[in-house]
C-alpha cells in the first residue's frame, strides 16, 4: 500500500507551483516522503513534507499570476511594439511628421486645456464661495442690456435687514472720486514716498464673509476702529519689513496728520480671485460727505451678500430686486420730483431690477459690467478651447492620412500575418497599439514642447500657469489621454489596414493607397480651411488694431506726457506748473485728473436745460473738472464759442460741452445755461467729439467746467529729443517733491494700453495660425512626398516620352492645389462671420474688406504651394533611368 | 563585467550534478550535497537554483520515466551544458588565481 502524504500541503503545492516543474518536484515529494516515512514515522514525515511546500512557495517556482494564457498576448504586445518601433525608424520622414505634428497639438491643448481650467477656477478658493453673490443692477437702455455693481451706500444694511436669507452683507468703493485707487505711501516713520495701487474702501463684514486669512492682526476686529487699514502681505513686507506692523501708522497722500492704523495683514489676493486689491481701508465712522452713507442718490458701492446655506438664489433674486425697488429706489426717485406714473412707466420700459451673481461667476459672466476689475471672458474660453481640439485634430488627421497612404507598404505585412493565423481583431489590435505608442511619443514631446513654450504662452496669455507635475491627477490624465487619442487617430487606420485579403497583397495586386482617396482629400480640406479661417481672423484683428491705433480720436495723444503723483503737491502744483511751462522742452502743461483714457478719473452726472428738471428725461453725461490749459494741452478742437479764460471771473461758472451733448440738449446750445444738481453752467464752448471711452462704445456727452484738482499734470512736449525733455521736467521735479520718485507714463501708450486685450487676442491668433498651418503643411509636405513616390514610374515614363518638367509640375501639384483652393471658398463665408461678429463689439470698427480675403487666400496658396512643390520639382528633374531602372 | 553568473550554492549544485552524471534528479542531487557536505538542503532552495541554472544556460533537464516510488511522477534529470562547464571552470579558475596570489609571507593567513 502506496503511502500519501497529507493532501492540503500537497494541494496548495499543485496550486502555487509553475505547471512546467509541477511534475519533477511533486515527484521529488512524493520520493522523500517515502522515504523518511519508512526511516522516521508518519508524523515527522508530515511535519517536513509540510516544511518542503512551504519553502518551496517562493518565486521562480510560484507561477506567474497572469497565468500562461496571457503570457501569450504579451509576447504579441512586445511583438507589435517592436515592428512599430521598426516601422518608425525606418520611414523616418513620415514618423517624424506624424509625431512632431501630433506634439504640437498636444503642446497647444495642454497650454490652453491649463489656461481654461485657471479661468474656470476664479474665487473658487473663497470657503463659503456657495453662498456668496455679487449683486448687479440690470437696466435694458435702447435694447442693449447694461449692467452695473454700484449701489446707493445704505442698500447693503437694507439687504440685510429686510430679507431674512441674508446672512450678511458687505460693501466696497474703489472709485477714484473718493481717492481709491492709486495713492502715495509711506509708513509713518519713512521720509519717500512711494506709489502704490490698489487702495480701496471696504467694509469689515465684506472680510467677515470672504474670510480672509490674517497674518497678522484679528479678523473680526481688523477693520472695526475708524480710520484702520488692512494690508496685504506683500505691501506689509514693503512698508514694515521683518515687523508686526498692526499698530502701526501709514501716512497716504502726504496726510501725516490723518494717517491710517494697521488693524490687520492679510494673505496676498490669490491670482484667481476677481478682487485684487493691496490696501483695504475701513469703512467705520467714514462719510465722504455729510448723510453719504445715509442716501439712495449716489450709487458707489459694490455690495456683496452672503445667503443661508439652501436658499435658492432664483427666488431670493426676485423677492430682494421687487423689495428693494418697492420700499426704496421709487420713494428716492418719486422725492426728487418725479411722478409715481413717470417712475412706474420707467421701470417697466428698461426692466430695471436687481440679479445676484454667483461670486465664481464673476470672473467669466462679466460682459457687459465697467467697473475697473479685469475680467475674463467665457467666449475666450470657448474659442481657446475650440481652437486647441482643431489643431489636435488637423495633427490626428495627418496621422491618419500617413497612415492610410502609406497603407501599400505595410500591406505584405498584413497579408503575411493573416496567412499565419491572425485574425483581423489581432490586426487591428496591432495598429491601435501602435498608434497609441506613436501618441505616447507624442504626449512626451508635447510636454516637453509645452513647458518651454510656457513662458511665451503666459506673457501673451496674461497669466501666471505653471504646469502641474506635482498634482496627484496630472500625469494618470496624460497617460489616459494619450492612450484615448492614439486609440481615436488609430481606430480609422487599423480597420482600413486590418482588412486587406492576404491573397491580393501577397500577389501584389494591391495598389489602394496610391491615388487619392475622397476622405483623405476632404480631410485634406478640412485641415486648411481651420487655418486659413485662422488666417483671416489673424488678418481682421490685425486690421481693427490699425484701426485703432491710427484712427482720428479727437485729441492729440502723441508727445503728452503725464506726471502722476502730484497729488502731494498740494497748493503748490499751481507754482510747480509754472514753472515747467518755463522751461523750454514744454509746450503747455494742465490738470489731467480726467483724461480721455481708461484708468483715469470719471464722475457721471445728469444734466437739464434751465429749470426743465422735473419735465425732461435728464442727459446722462460725464462732469469732469479741469483747467484753463486742458482743451490746448490735448489738442481739442473748439468747434463753437470758445475755451476757458483764466482771467475772466466768470468762467467760474462757464461750461464745455461736446457735440453729442449739444445735440442731446436740444441743439443750438451756444450761450444757454444748463444745471446738474450742483449748479447752474452758461454753456461757453461746443467741442468736437472726442473718444474718451474706448472705441466699442459709441461718444458719450461730456461737460467740462473749471476746477482745482490736480493729481495728475498733462504735459504737452514738443517735438524733439524725449529723454532730454524729460530730464528737464524731472529737475524740476525734485525740486519740489524730493522725497517723492518722479513717476510719469505717457498719453499715447496708455492709449493704446486701452486695447491690450485686442492685442493680445491678436498675439494669441497669431501663433495658433501659424502652428495649424505649420502642421497642416507638414501633413501636405508628407503626402505630396508619398504621392511622387508612388508615381515615379509614371513621371519616368512620362518625362521619358518627352513630357517637360513644367507639365509633370504641374500634373503633381494641381492635385493639391485644388484642395487648398476649394478650402478658401469655403473658409472665406465662416470667417466672414465669425469676424463680423467679433466686430460688433465695436462701436467703431473698420470693415472686412475683400482684400483680407484675397491676400489670406494668396498667402495660404502660396505656402502650400512652396510645400508641395519641394516634392513636385524633386520629381519632375529628376532621371527617368531612377525611377525605371528597378522594374 | 561578470562573465558568468554563478553563486555558490549554484555552484556546489552544479558540481553535484556534475558528479551525479546520469543519474542527477532532484532526489539524488539533494542527499548527495547533504551526504557529502553534511549540510541541510532544503526542496524550495534546490528546485530555485535549478530555475535558475536552468535560465541561465548552465544547465539542460530532460524527462525520465515515470516510477511507482513517485507515485507514477518522471524523474526530471538535469546535465551540465557546455556554456556551464565554462562558467564552473572559471569559478575555479578566478578561484585558483587568488589563492595564488596570497603572499607566502603573510603570516595573518591562517586557515582552520
Amino acid at each position: 500500500m502506496k503511502e500519501v502524504p497529507p493532501k492540503l500541503p500537497l494541494r496548495f503545492f499543485r496550486w502555487f507551483c509553475h505547471p512546467k516543474l509541477r511534475d519533477s518536484i511533486e515527484g521529488d515529494l512524493m520520493e522523500l516522503y517515502e522515504e523518511r516515512r519508512a526511516k522516521s514515522g508518519k508524523v515527522k514525515a508530515d511535519a517536513l513534507f509540510f516544511k518542503d511546500v512551504l519553502l518551496l512557495f517562493r518565486p521562480g517556482i510560484i507561477r506567474p499570476a497572469e497565468g500562461y494564457q496571457q503570457l501569450n498576448n504579451y509576447g504579441m504586445l512586445k511583438n507589435y511594439l517592436k515592428i512599430s518601433w521598426r516601422s518608425l525608424l525606418k520611414q523616418k520622414m513620415y514618423s517624424f511628421i506624424k509625431i512632431g505634428g501630433f506634439a504640437i497639438g498636444v503642446a497647444a491643448c495642454l497650454l490652453i486645456a491649463l489656461f481654461i481650467k485657471d479661468e474656470l477656477s476664479y474665487d473658487k478658493h473663497y470657503a463659503n464661495h456657495k453662498q456668496l453673490y455679487r449683486v448687479l443692477a440690470v437696466i435694458t437702455e435702447n435694447g442693449d442690456i447694461k449692467k452695473g455693481v454700484a449701489f446707493p451706500a445704505p442698500m447693503a444694511l437694507a439687504v440685510k435687514e429686510d430679507f431674512p436669507e441674508v446672512v450678511n452683507t458687505g460693501r466696497y468703493n474703489n472709485s477714484e472720486l473718493f481717492g481709491a485707487g492709486a495713492s502715495e505711501v509711506r509708513a509713518a516713520d519713512a521720509e519717500d514716498n512711494a506709489y502704490d495701487e490698489g487702495f480701496v474702501y471696504f467694509d469689515q463684514s465684506l472680510i467677515d464673509m470672504l474670510q480672509l486669512k490674517f497674518i497678522y492682526g484679528n479678523p473680526q476686529k481688523a477693520l472695526s476702529q475708524p480710520g484702520a487699514i488692512v494690508i496685504t502681505k506683500r505691501k506689509a513686507d514693503k512698508y514694515f519689513p521683518n515687523e508686526d506692523p498692526v499698530g502701526k501708522a501709514l501716512v497716504v497722500n502726504n496726510k501725516a496728520d490723518k494717517p491710517y492704523t494697521v488693524g490687520g495683514v492679510i494673505e496676498d489676493f490669490k491670482s484667481t480671485s476677481h478682487l485684487q486689491f493691496d490696501f483695504l481701508i475701513g469703512m467705520e465712522g467714514l462719510e465722504f460727505w455729510n448723510g453719504e452713507q445715509k442716501t439712495w442718490d449716489a450709487s458707489n458701492y459694490a455690495t456683496y451678500i452672503q445667503v443661508a446655506e439652501g436658499t435658492d438664489a432664483k427666488s431670493l433674486e426676485e423677492k430682494l430686486s421687487n423689495g428693494i425697488i418697492e420700499k426704496y429706489y421709487i420713494p428716492m426717485m418719486t422725492k426728487s420730483g418725479r411722478s409715481l406714473d413717470d417712475v412706474k412707466k420707467f421701470f417697466t420700459e428698461t426692466q430695471a431690477h436687481l440679479e445676484l451673481q454667483p461670486i465664481n461667476e464673476i470672473h467669466l459672466f462679466s460682459e457687459g459690467v465697467d467697473d475697473k476689475l479685469n475680467y475674463g471672458d467665457i467666449r475666450i474660453v470657448w474659442l481657446f478651447g475650440g481652437i486647441a481640439l482643431f489643431i489636435l485634430l488637423i495633427a490626428a488627421i495627418n496621422f491618419i492620412n500617413l497612415s492610410t497612404a502609406r497603407s501599400a507598404n505595410r500591406a505584405k505585412e498584413v497579408g503575411l500575418r493573416k496567412v499565419v493565423g491572425s485574425l483581423r481583431g489581432n490586426i487591428i489590435n496591432q495598429f491601435l497599439s501602435e498608434s497609441v505608442m506613436f501618441s505616447a511619443i507624442s504626449f512626451v514631446l508635447g510636454l516637453a514642447i509645452a513647458s518651454i513654450m510656457l513662458q511665451y504662452f503666459n506673457s501673451i496669455s496674461g497669466k501666471s500657469i505653471s504646469i502641474p507635475w506635482m498634482e496627484w491627477w496630472f500625469v494618470p490624465s496624460l497617460l489616459g489621454l494619450s492612450v484615448v487619442v492614439g486609440v481615436i487617430a488609430g481606430i480609422y487606420p487599423s480597420f482600413y489596414l486590418s482588412a486587406f485579403k492576404p491573397i491580393q497583397v501577397l500577389k501584389g495586386a494591391l495598389t489602394q493607397g496610391s491615388k487619392s482617396s475622397p476622405l483623405r482629400s476632404s480631410l485634406v480640406i478640412f485641415q486648411f480651411t481651420i487655418s486659413i479661417i485662422l488666417l483671416i481672423g489673424t488678418m481682421v484683428i490685425q486690421k481693427q488694431m490699425n484701426f485703432i491705433l491710427n484712427k482720428k480720436i479727437g485729441f492729440e495723444k502723441d508727445q503728452v506726457l503725464l506726471l502722476q503723483g502730484t497729488g502731494t503737491l498740494g497748493t503748490q502744483v499751481v507754482a510747480f506748473a509754472d514753472e515747467l511751462r518755463a522751461t523750454s522742452h514744454v509746450v503747455e502743461v494742465s490738470t489731467g485728473d480726467y483724461l480721455p483714457v481708461r484708468g483715469s478719473k470719471r464722475n457721471g452726472n445728469s444734466f437739464w436745460n434751465e429749470g426743465r428738471e422735473n419735465i425732461d428725461p435728464n442727459v446722462t453725461s460725464q462732469f469732469w473738472r479741469v483747467d484753463p490749459y486742458y482743451v490746448n494741452t490735448l489738442g481739442l478742437k473748439i468747434v463753437e464759442g470758445r475755451d476757458f479764460n483764466r482771467d475772466l471771473a466768470s468762467d467760474s461758472s462757464a461750461i464745455i460741452i461736446n457735440q453729442k451733448m449739444a445735440k442731446e440738449l436740444g441743439g443750438n446750445m451756444l450761450g444757454k445755461r444748463i444745471t446738474n444738481y450742483g449748479g447752474l453752467w452758461t454753456v461757453i464752448g461746443i467741442v468736437e467729439d472726442f473718444h474718451y471711452e474706448s472705441l466699442r462704445e459709441d461718444i458719450r456727452p461730456i461737460a467740462m467746467v473749471l476746477g482745482t484738482e490736480a493729481s495728475v499734470l498733462a504735459v504737452k512736449l514738443k517735438a524733439g529729443d524725449m529723454s532730454e525733455s524729460i530730464q528737464s521736467i524731472t529737475t524740476v521735479w525734485d525740486k519740489f517733491a524730493p522725497h517723492q520718485p518722479i513717476r510719469y507714463s505717457f498719453l499715447d501708450d496708455r492709449y493704446a494700453a486701452m486695447y491690450n486685450d485686442v492685442q493680445r487676442m491678436g498675439k494669441i491668433f497669431t501663433s495658433f495660425s501659424i502652428l495649424a498651418i505649420v502642421v497642416a503643411c507638414l501633413g501636405l509636405f508628407a503626402l505630396s512626398a508619398f504621392m511622387v513616390e508612388q508615381r515615379s514610374k509614371e513621371i519616368s515614363v512620362r518625362l521619358v516620352l518627352g513630357a517637360s518638367v513644367n507639365s509633370v509640375f504641374q500634373l503633381l501639384t494641381w492635385d493639391f492645389l485644388r484642395l487648398v483652393l476649394i478650402s478658401i471658398v469655403i473658409a472665406a463665408p465662416i470667417s466672414w462671420y465669425m469676424m463680423s461678429r467679433w466686430l460688433e463689439d465695436y462701436a467703431y470698427r473698420t470693415d472686412i474688406g475683400w482684400d483680407v480675403f484675397v491676400v489670406s487666400g494668396i498667402t495660404s496658396v502660396l505656402i502650400a504651394l512652396i510645400t508641395i512643390s519641394f516634392q513636385s520639382i524633386k520629381a519632375a528633374v529628376m532621371n527617368p533611368v531612377k525611377g525605371l531602372r528597378s522594374e | 563585467m561578470k562573465k558568468y553568473q554563478l553563486g555558490e550554492f549554484e555552484e556546489i549544485v552544479m558540481l553535484t550534478i556534475a558528479i551525479l552524471y546520469k543519474e542527477a534528479y532532484g532526489v539524488a542531487i539533494k542527499n548527495e550535497i547533504e551526504s557529502r557536505l553534511k549540510r541541510n538542503v532544503s526542496m524550495g532552495a534546490m528546485h530555485t537554483a535549478l530555475v535558475r541554472l536552468e535560465d541561465k544556460g548552465y544547465i539542460r533537464s530532460h524527462d525520465g520515466e515515470p516510477t511507482e516510488e513517485r507515485m507514477g511522477r518522471p524523474k526530471k534529470y538535469f546535465q551540465v551544458t557546455a556554456l556551464g562547464k565554462r562558467a564552473m571552470e572559471y569559478s575555479r579558475e578566478t578561484r585558483n588565481a587568488l589563492w595564488g596570489a596570497i603572499p607566502d609571507v603573510s603570516p595573518n593567513v591562517k586557515f582552520s
